[in-house]
C-alpha cells in the first residue's frame, strides 16, 4: 500500500496515532520561537500604523502614468510638507491607484491637494478620495476594541468554565493569544499596515481561535467522561480526542481558509483591492495558527495541568502509542460508558450479530490488549 | 423524532425561507451597500467638551434634519456610544459633507417682530399681524402655581414666572397676572399688516444671529425675528415636562449670571413691554433655522430663577421642547474625528472583488466537500442554499428597516462564517462516520451523532455569538459591521442546523434506500428490521 494514501485513508477513517502529548516539546518550541520572534519584532520596530490610527489625511488618485515625482510636486506647491509622505502605488486590473498619506492637514488644505490631485490626473474631483482621520480618533477606537476583548475574555471564560471547565477556559485562551500574537507579530515583521480592517481580521482571528479550540476540548471532555472509568493517564484522553478531531480539524480548516485564500488571490492580486489583501493575509495566517495551536499548544498545555490531577497522577506516565493508541481509540471500538451499554443494548436488537461483536470489542478496550482483526461484516 | 414531523418541518422551513426571499425580491428589498462599497462621504463626528445624552440626541436629530433637507438618498446617521458617524452615500464632495454636519447646532431666543402665514406669491409678503390686541387674552388657573412654583406665584409677585406658548385652548382666568394671549398659530387671523416684509431688510442666513430673519415653525407657520437676545445657554440643563393643571408645560431653571438670568430678564422685560425690539410680546426659540416655539412673556421680570413654558402641549410635545431647551443648555459641539470619501469606481471596485473572491470560495469549499465527502456534500450545498436565502433576506428587510448597510467588513465577516458552517456540517459527519465504523447502522449512526455534534456546534457559535455581542455593544465603525454579519451568521447556522440538517440527515438515514450502502465511503450494515 502506497504509504501517503494510506495515511489519508487513516486520517479519512479517524485511525491515526500522533502522539501529540509525547511530541509537546516540539510543538512548544515551534510556537516559542514563533511568538517571541514576532514579540521582539514587535518591541523593536512596532507596528506599521495606518491614519486611522496616527491620524492624518489619505487621498487615493486613479494614477495612469503619474509618479512618485508628480506626488510630492502636488504637495509642495500645496504647502504640505512632503519629506514624510508615504506614497503607495496599488495595482488592480487595468487600473492603478497613487495613495498618498500625510499628517494631519487642515481641511481647505485637504480640499486644494484633492483638486490639484484631480487636475494632474485630468479625472473629475470626485474620482480622488479623501480620508482624513484625527489622532484621538484612533486612540479612542483602540481603547475601545481593547476594553471589548477584556469583556469578552472574562464572558467566554466563564462560558467555558461552565460549559467545560476553567483549566480548558485558561488554555484556550492562551491558545487564542498564542495565534492573535502570531498574527500581529506578522504584521511588525512584514512591516504590514494596520488598518481598521486588520483590527476586525484579527478579531476574526481570536473568535475563530476559540471557536477551534471549544470543538476540540468538546471532544476531550467526552472522551474524559468515557474514559472515566478506565484508568487512564490524561495524555491517553488528550491524544485519543486529538487524533479523532484531527480529520475535523483539517477539513474545517481547509473549507475555512480557501474562501480567504479566494480573497486573497481575486481580491488582491486579480482586482487590486489592496485593503483586501492585507485583510486576507492576516486572516489566513491566523487560521492556520488557529488549528495548529488547538492541537499542539491546547491540548498539550491542558494535559500539563490537568495530568497531576489525583485522578488521573497513578497514570501519569502512561502514555499508549501505536496500536495501543488504536485500540484505546477503539479503531475498532470505544469503551463506552455503562448508561452508553443500556443504549447499546437497545441497538443490539436491531443489530442483532454486531452485538455480540462489539461486547468483545469493549473487553479488548479496556484491557489494552492489541486489537483484533476486524471481522468482516455483512 | 417522528418521521411526519422532519418532512414538515424540513418543507416548512424551506418555504418560509423561499417566501421571505421573493417577498423581498418583490419588494425590492436588496442589501443596501456600505460606503466603501458604492462610494460617497463619511464623517465622523465625537463631541468636544461638556455635553449630555440628551443634549447629543438632539444633535444627532439636528444633523438628521439637515441632511434629510439636502435630500440624500439613504443617509445614515448613527450614534455609536458618544460618537456619530455620518454617512452620505453618493455625496463625493467632503467639502459639502461637513458644511452640511460639521456646524454646530445653537438654541437661539430671537424676538419675534411678526408671525402669520407665508404667502410667498406676494411681492411683498402679507403677514398675519398676532399682536395682542387682536386675540383674547386669557390666563392661566393659579393651582398649578402653588404645586410647582411656590410662593412667588400666589402673591402675585415676578416669582417663578410662566412663559406660555401657543394656549389656544386655555380659558380659564384665576390668576390675573399671569395673563395668557394667545398666539394664533393654530387659527391665523390673516390681516395684512402695515410692514411689508422687504422693509424689514430680511437676512438670507437664517442661522445668523445677527440678522432680521423669515423663520418657519414645524407647521408651516411663519415668524419674522429680530437678531438673537440669547442663546439657550441662559437656561441650566433641567428642562423638565411637567402637568399643571391638567396641562403639560415644560419648567426649565435659568442660569444666574450675568450670561444667564439677567440676559434673560433684560430680553423678557423688553418682549413683556413689546418694545420696538420686540412688538409682538413673543420671543422665539429657534433651532437650527426652525422656531420650536414662540411663546408671549409674561412677566417683566424672573426672579425665582424658574422659567415655565406652558401651552396646549401633548405629553410628547411637551418631552421633546424639554429636550430640546436642554440641548440649547449645553449644546454639543463636535469635532471631526474622521472625514472620507471614496469614488465610486474605487468602491465598486472593491465590491466586484469581494462578490468574486465569495463565490470563488464558496465553489471551491463545495468542490472539496464532494471530493471529501461525495453524496452527502449535497447536504451541505442545500444547507448553505437555504443559509444563503436566509441571510439574504435578514439582510435585504435590516437594511430597508433599521438602514442596515452591508460594508467591506460586514462582507469579511460572512466570508469567515463560511467556514463556520461548514464545520458544523463536517462535525456531523465525522461523527457520522466513527459512529458507523463502529459498526452501528445509518440511521442509529446519524441520530446518535447529531446529538453529539449539536452540543459541540452549540458551545462553538455560542462563542461565536458572544464575540460578535461584545463587539457589537463595546466598538465603532467597521468593527461593528463585522460583529453583526458574524453574530447574524452564528445565528443562522444554529437554525439551519437543527431545522435543516438535521432532519434532511436523519430522514435520509432511515429511507429505504439508503440502508447497506457505501455512506461517506464506509459500508454500512444493513438493519434486519427496519
Amino acid at each position: 500500500m502506497a504509504s501517503p494514501f494510506d495515511g489519508f485513508g487513516r486520517l479519512y477513517r479517524g485511525q491515526t496515532t500522533v502522539n501529540f502529548i509525547g511530541k509537546r516539546v516540539v510543538g512548544f518550541t515551534v510556537s516559542l520561537v514563533i511568538v517571541l520572534s514576532g514579540a521582539i519584532s514587535l518591541l523593536v520596530q512596532g507596528l506599521e500604523l495606518g491614519i486611522d490610527f496616527r491620524g492624518g489625511v489619505a487621498w487615493e488618485v486613479p494614477a495612469g502614468s503619474l509618479t512618485d515625482a508628480d506626488a510630492r510636486g502636488v504637495l509642495q506647491k500645496n504647502g504640505v510638507e512632503s519629506a514624510n509622505a508615504k506614497i503607495q502605488f496599488l495595482t488592480g486590473a487595468g487600473t492603478q491607484v497613487m495613495r498618498v498619506q500625510v499628517g494631519d492637514q487642515p481641511e481647505d488644505v485637504r480640499l486644494a491637494v484633492q483638486k490639484s490631485f484631480a487636475e494632474l490626473a485630468k479625472t473629475e474631483l470626485q474620482e480622488v478620495s479623501v480620508a482624513s482621520v484625527s489622532s484621538s480618533w484612533g486612540r479612542s477606537i483602540t481603547e475601545k476594541a481593547i476594553r471589548a476583548l477584556l469583556v469578552f475574555f472574562v464572558i467566554v471564560s466563564i462560558y467555558i468554565s461552565w460549559r467545560l471547565e476553567w483549566k480548558m477556559a485558561i488554555t484556550a485562551i492562551v491558545a487564542m493569544l498564542h495565534d492573535v500574537l502570531l498574527s500581529v507579530g506578522i504584521y511588525s515583521i512584514f512591516s504590514f499596515e494596520v488598518t481598521p480592517a486588520t483590527v476586525v481580521a484579527f478579531l476574526t482571528i481570536l473568535g475563530y481561535s476559540l471557536y477551534d479550540t471549544v470543538v476540540v476540548f468538546d471532544r476531550v471532555q467526552e472522551n474524559a467522561e468515557k474514559f472515566s472509568t478506565s484508568r487512564q493517564s490524561f495524555a491517553n484522553v488528550a491524544n485519543v480526542s486529538t487524533n479523532e478531531v484531527l480529520a475535523r480539524s483539517l477539513n474545517t480548516t481547509l473549507s475555512s481558509a480557501l474562501p480567504v485564500v479566494a480573497l486573497l488571490f481575486v481580491g488582491s492580486f486579480a482586482l487590486g483591492a489592496k485593503n483586501l489583501e492585507e485583510f486576507a493575509v492576516a486572516l489566513l495566517v491566523g487560521m492556520l495558527a488557529g488549528t495548529y495551536s488547538s492541537i499542539f499548544v491546547a491540548v498539550p498545555l491542558l494535559d500539563l495541568l490537568k495530568q497531576n490531577e489525583p485522578k488521573y497522577r497513578p497514570f501519569k506516565d502512561q502514555v499508549a502509542t501505536g496500536p495501543k493508541m488504536a485500540a484505546l481509540m477503539g479503531v475498532d471500538s470505544p469503551p463506552k460508558r455503562p448508561q452508553d451499554a443500556v443504549t447499546s443494548v437497545a441497538d443490539s436488537t436491531e443489530i442483532a450479530d454486531s452485538a455480540g461483536d462489539s461486547l468483545a470489542k469493549r473487553a479488548t478496550a479496556t484491557l489494552t490488549h492489541p486489537p483484533r482483526p476486524r471481522k468482516k461484516r455483512r | 423524532m417522528n418521521k411526519r414531523r422532519q418532512v414538515v418541518t424540513l418543507v416548512l422551513l424551506v418555504f418560509v425561507v423561499g417566501a421571505s426571499l421573493v417577498a423581498n425580491l418583490a419588494a425590492g428589498n436588496t442589501p443596501a451597500l456600505g460606503l466603501d462599497l458604492q462610494g460617497g462621504a463619511s464623517v465622523t463626528l465625537q463631541p468636544a467638551g461638556e455635553f449630555d445624552a440628551t443634549g447629543l440626541d438632539v444633535a444627532v436629530e439636528i444633523i438628521r434634519a439637515r441632511v434629510d433637507s439636502i435630500g440624500v438618498a439613504e443617509p445614515e446617521i448613527i450614534l455609536q456610544g458618544d460618537t456619530v458617524v455620518v454617512n452620505l452615500p453618493g455625496v463625493n464632495d467632503q467639502q459639502e459633507a461637513l458644511n452640511i454636519i460639521g456646524r454646530t447646532g445653537e438654541l437661539l431666543l430671537r424676538p419675534v417682530l411678526q408671525s402669520g402665514i407665508y404667502n410667498p406669491d406676494a411681492t411683498t409678503t402679507t403677514l398675519p399681524g398676532t399682536t395682542t390686541s387682536s386675540s383674547p387674552s386669557t390666563s392661566l388657573p393659579a393651582t398649578g402655581d402653588s404645586v410647582e412654583d411656590g410662593a412667588g406665584m400666589i402673591s402675585g409677585g415676578p416669582g417663578a414666572s410662566r412663559v406660555v406658548s401657543t394656549a389656544t385652548t386655555i380659558t380659564a382666568t384665576t390668576v390675573p397676572e399671569t395673563t395668557v394671549p394667545e398666539t394664533s398659530s393654530t387659527e391665523p387671523v390673516v390681516v395684512t399688516t402695515e410692514n411689508p416684509l422687504a422693509d424689514l431688510g430680511l437676512g438670507d442666513d437664517p442661522n445668523d444671529p445677527t440678522q432680521t430673519v423669515l423663520l418657519f415653525d414645524k407647521s408651516g407657520i411663519a415668524y419674522v425675528v429680530g437678531p438673537a437676545g440669547a442663546s439657550g445657554k441662559v437656561f441650566k440643563n433641567d428642562a423638565q415636562p411637567d402637568v399643571q393643571t391638567g396641562q403639560w408645560a415644560v419648567v426649565v431653571g435659568l442660569r444666574s449670571g450675568v450670561d444667564g438670568d439677567q440676559l434673560w430678564n433684560r430680553l423678557a422685560a423688553a418682549c413683556f413691554n413689546k418694545t420696538p425690539q420686540c412688538p409682538t410680546g413673543q420671543l422665539a426659540m429657534v433651532l437650527d433655522g426652525t422656531v420650536i416655539s414662540a411663546p408671549t412673556v409674561n412677566e417683566p421680570e424672573f426672579t425665582g430663577g424658574t422659567v415655565q413654558i406652558s401651552g396646549s402641549f401633548t405629553a410628547d410635545e411637551a418631552r421633546e421642547l424639554a429636550k430640546i431647551l436642554e440641548f440649547g443648555a449645553v449644546p454639543v459641539r463636535f469635532e471631526v474625528s474622521q472625514a472620507q470619501t471614496v469614488s465610486a469606481t474605487l468602491g465598486s471596485d472593491s465590491l466586484r472583488a469581494a462578490i468574486i473572491s465569495g463565490v470563488i470560495g464558496i465553489l471551491l469549499v463545495v468542490l472539496l466537500l464532494l471530493a471529501y465527502y461525495r453524496t452527502m456534500a449535497l447536504f451541505v450545498i442545500a444547507g448553505m442554499t437555504v443559509s444563503i436565502g436566509f441571510l439574504w433576506s435578514v439582510i435585504s428587510l435590516l437594511s430597508r428597516t433599521n438602514g442596515l448597510a452591508l460594508s467591506l467588513s460586514g462582507i469579511a465577516g460572512i466570508i469567515v462564517s463560511i467556514g463556520i458552517a461548514v464545520d458544523s456540517y463536517i462535525v456531523f459527519f465525522e461523527r457520522i462516520k466513527d459512529e458507523i465504523r463502529s459498526g452501528k447502522t445509518l440511521k442509529n449512526s446519524a441520530l446518535r451523532s447529531f446529538e453529539s455534534a449539536w452540543r459541540t456546534i452549540v458551545a462553538a457559535d455560542t462563542v461565536s455569538f458572544l464575540a460578535a455581542i461584545t463587539l457589537w455593544y463595546l466598538t465603532v465603525g467597521s468593527v461593528r459591521g463585522f460583529a453583526f454579519f458574524l453574530g447574524i451568521s452564528a445565528l443562522t447556522d444554529i437554525l439551519i442546523t437543527y431545522f435543516f440538517t438535521r432532519n434532511a440527515v436523519l430522514l435520509f438515514a432511515r429511507s429505504k434506500r439508503a440502508q447497506g450502502r457505501k455512506v461517506l465511503g464506509i459500508q454500512t450494515v444493513k438493519p434486519e428490521v427496519m
